[in-house]
């Protein structure tokens, strides 16, 4: 083997590294390993002049390969692999080799062990370097064509983005109709926008696109090729009871270069005798907004029928059949109770222990409805007819913009009490009125107990993950301890999955209200859009690769692959074949392995099973690895 | 303390005629009882507290300290909310007048 030529960077990042390891020593002990030209240390090595120092050594050295010890290769790998390819270098013969967070970090109180830890990592590294090869992404071509799982308002609109910049969406939906959630809902918060209305304008605006088709009644049920050319089995009718007379189900298929999931979310539905739930009079929020609506008192009755009420008709005119009844019985008092199935103790068996976000804002919205509906009437003596409403929360989360929500909702006349994690409210009825009553110790008057005479209580229901189990088997999606999908990253990949080319966005990753929903389908469509419209992607080329002299097709690979499609079984034809290996292939015509380098993750699981030892890893082969053990314990004083 | 049962319609006995009740605006700070000069602890966060949930028994029972405020408006120039205080407390002695000694 020639003998490489290797430069070696050993980084301070500040203190953070040389604190605890004694970086000069790990240099002075590793410049003397084989194939080493340069062994520099840094203050940063991701520094702009550090980066511009290595480029320059791997021009003027004629390096061959590059270590660079420093941090999590999370972090810098693709700063570093854009120096090697800016310098000229094969990204791929660079290693990373982290000695923070699994060296300094982990042993501040050895200073001797850790930089003893430090110099076997960077041996390691150099000794994988050493038996790199240039490798070349793999180059996948994309169909300019997305599918999008869900019809509500994320879905939809995803759809209409994608449409708007060129690209044919499959929509599939699994009710008989699109719109979701919010084309159930009446007036929504902040600025009184109609949820039937929206959908409809949405609604409209897909049927306009002829590179949109929508199935209803439809799931997706299978999954198969490669990131940017999926072929989507999606099947349509036949599903539910109720349905079409004989409808029977139909398979379609379809290719498309990504998937959008947006199946939203489930309303949290209170176990039975939870704060009452079950009794006559407690409701939750959407069972209460449902009654709003059917009794003309929320704002969105009636703007469904197309005419424009201004802002106040239906509210205002204080008629008779307005008055807020429940059971034909008059509704003057409410109590509101808040994050029912939301911010769980961890006690409660499947705790959902986050906060639902849109719940605070969606009661207190609520209540102003109430508020405008049943204004103080004039008359009698001056009393007011209004409907007193009182809040009992843990704490108020009517964030940004929404604050002026619950301002408004106090001015109106609504109380709100705080209530303390260990002390919920308690719901009873009172045999004698036959009225509810919900006693709570109210914080903010000294934690005195008061007891709320209320003719409706409102338990204010949180968002639950919808169960997918279909789904989530289907496209192998990541789901989170919450049993909500999981995005790689929350702040910087925020609807990208672990699954290339597949996204997430609305509540399916997580509460969210309708504008947030709205933003993250958005993303999802860049998203889509950056790879579909560049016509191709770029994959990475770690993963496993088979050495068709050896194979003799067991099959033991392709029933260990997670994947499908990653491996398939070949007969080698003459001249062909894998032959990037030997150039050529012993024994023609026999049936081997052939992995497909864009479904193939690289996770390595076949590798080990393979009775012939044929198949290695890319950047990870036995022989690196095995040169990284031996370069993790060779003794340091050597 | 025993536990209070709610009226939900004090606030709109207090309210009557041209007397408002407003104090949705207090946050409970506490601002107002620090600078009272009769050193009334009651007055007014708690007692608007009273009035604004329903504890009718409460407000009943405070008539002394609610006539022993010097309407001098030291809280109410002084409150973060801007709550009109005096103006609340001369709505609250209409309603003790009413209710209580039933003039």
């Amino acid at each position: 083997m020639t003998m490489r030529r290797i430069g070696v960077y050993i980084c301070h990042c500040g203190g953070n590294i040389s604190d605890y390891v004694d970086v000069e020593k790990v240099r002075g002990t590793v410049e003397s390993e084989p194939g080493v030209v340069v062994a520099k240390t840094a203050m940063f090595t991701c520094s702009d002049a550090t980066q511009q120092e290595m480029l320059q050594d791997i021009q003027e050295q004629n390096l061959d390969g590059l270590v660079v010890a420093s941090c999590s290769p999370k972090l810098h790998t693709f700063t570093f692999r854009g120096v090697a390819r800016r310098a000229g270098l094969n990204p791929y013969e660079y290693t990373q080799v982290n000695v923070r967070e699994q060296c300094s970090w982990a042993h501040t109180d050895d200073r001797a062990g850790a930089t003893e830890k430090a110099i076997r990592l960077v041996r390691a590294g150099i000794a994988r370097t050493g038996l790199t090869v240039p490798l070349d992404p793999t180059v996948v071509q994309t169909v300019p064509k997305a599918l999008v799982v869900g019809g509500g308002i994320a879905g939809l609109r995803a759809a209409l983005g994608l449409s708007d910049i060129g690209i044919a969406v499959f929509l599939v939906e699994k009710e008989a109709q699109v719109g979701g959630w919010v084309a159930g809902f009446g007036s929504m918060y902040p600025h009184e926008k109609n949820g039937q209305e929206l959908m409809a304008h949405l609604k409209g605006e897909i049927a306009k696109r002829s590179n949109i088709t929508v199935f209803t009644k439809a799931e997706l049920v299978g999954k198969a090729g490669s990131f940017g050319n999926y072929q989507a089995t999606i099947k349509v009718g036949g599903g539910k009871a109720g349905a079409a007379p004989a409808a029977a189900a139909e398979t379609i298929q379809v290719d498309v270069g990504s998937i959008i999931v947006a199946t939203g979310f489930d309303s949290y539905h209170p176990e039975a005798g939870e704060y009452g739930y079950g009794m006559e009079g407690v409701v939750t929020l959407p069972e209460f907004k449902e009654l709003l609506d059917s009794s003309g008192l929320g704002a969105g009755e009636g703007r469904g029928n197309g005419h424009r009420d201004g802002h106040d008709s239906g509210r205002d005119d204080g008629g008779a059949g307005t008055a807020l009844t429940y059971k034909g019985r008059p509704v003057r008092s409410i109590a509101y109770i808040y994050c029912v199935g939301s911010r769980q103790s961890r006690d409660v068996p499947n705790a959902n222990t986050y906060c639902s976000r849109f719940c605070c804002n969606a009661a207190v919205h609520t209540s102003l409805e109430v508020a405008a509906a049943a204004a103080p009437r004039t008359g009698g003596g001056g009393v007011s007819a209004g409907v007193r409403q009182y809040h009992l929360y843990r704490d108020m989360r009517t964030y940004g913009k929404y604050e002026l929500l619950f301002n408004e909702a106090r001015d109106k006349g609504s109380v709100f009490l705080k209530f303390g994690d260990d002390a919920p409210p308690a719901v009873a009825r009172d045999e004698r009125s036959g009225r509810l009553l919900v006693t709570v110790a109210d914080q903010l008057t000294m934690s005195t107990e008061v007891t709320i005479p209320a003719d409706l209580v409102v338990l204010v229901t949180g968002m639950v993950p919808r169960s997918n189990e279909e789904l989530i088997k289907t496209l192998k999606l990541p789901v989170g301890k919450d049993r909500f999908f999981n995005e790689i990253h929350p702040k910087l990949r925020p609807v990208e999955t672990v699954v290339d080319g597949v996204y997430i966005c609305g509540a399916c990753q997580g509460p969210k209200n309708s504008a947030e929903s709205v933003a993250s389908a958005l993303a999802a469509v860049t998203q889509s859009a950056g790879i579909l419209k560049k016509g191709f992607a770029e994959l990475e080329p770690l993963v496993a690769k088979v050495d068709p002299d050896q194979c003799t097709w067991c099959g033991k690979c392709q029933e260990s692959c997670p994947y499908d499609g990653a491996i398939r079984r070949e007969q080698v034809a003459e001249g062909q074949g894998e032959g990037k290996v030997t150039g050529r292939v012993k024994g023609r015509g026999k049936e081997v392995a052939v992995i497909d380098a864009a479904v193939c993750k690289g996770c390595g699981g076949c590798a080990p099973l393979c009775p012939k030892d044929a198949i290695d890893l890319q950047g990870y082969t036995d022989a690196q690895i095995k040169a990284m053990i031996e370069g993790l314990a060779k003794e340091v004083g050597q | 303390m025993a536990v209070a049962v709610l009226n939900p319609d004090l606030v709109d006995m207090v309210r009557r005629g041209s007397h408002d009740f407003n104090a949705s605006a207090c946050m409970n700070c506490g601002a107002c009882s620090a600078v009272c000069p009769m050193g009334i602890q009651l007055l007014p966060r708690k007692l608007f507290r009273y009035v604004l949930l329903g504890m009718e028994d409460q407000v009943k029972e405070n008539t002394e300290t609610i006539y022993s405020c010097l309407l001098c408006k030291m809280c109410e120039v002084n409150c973060p909310g801007g709550v009109h205080i005096a103006e609340n407390v001369r709505s609250l002695r209409h309603f003790i007048n009413r209710q209580v000694f039933r003039l």
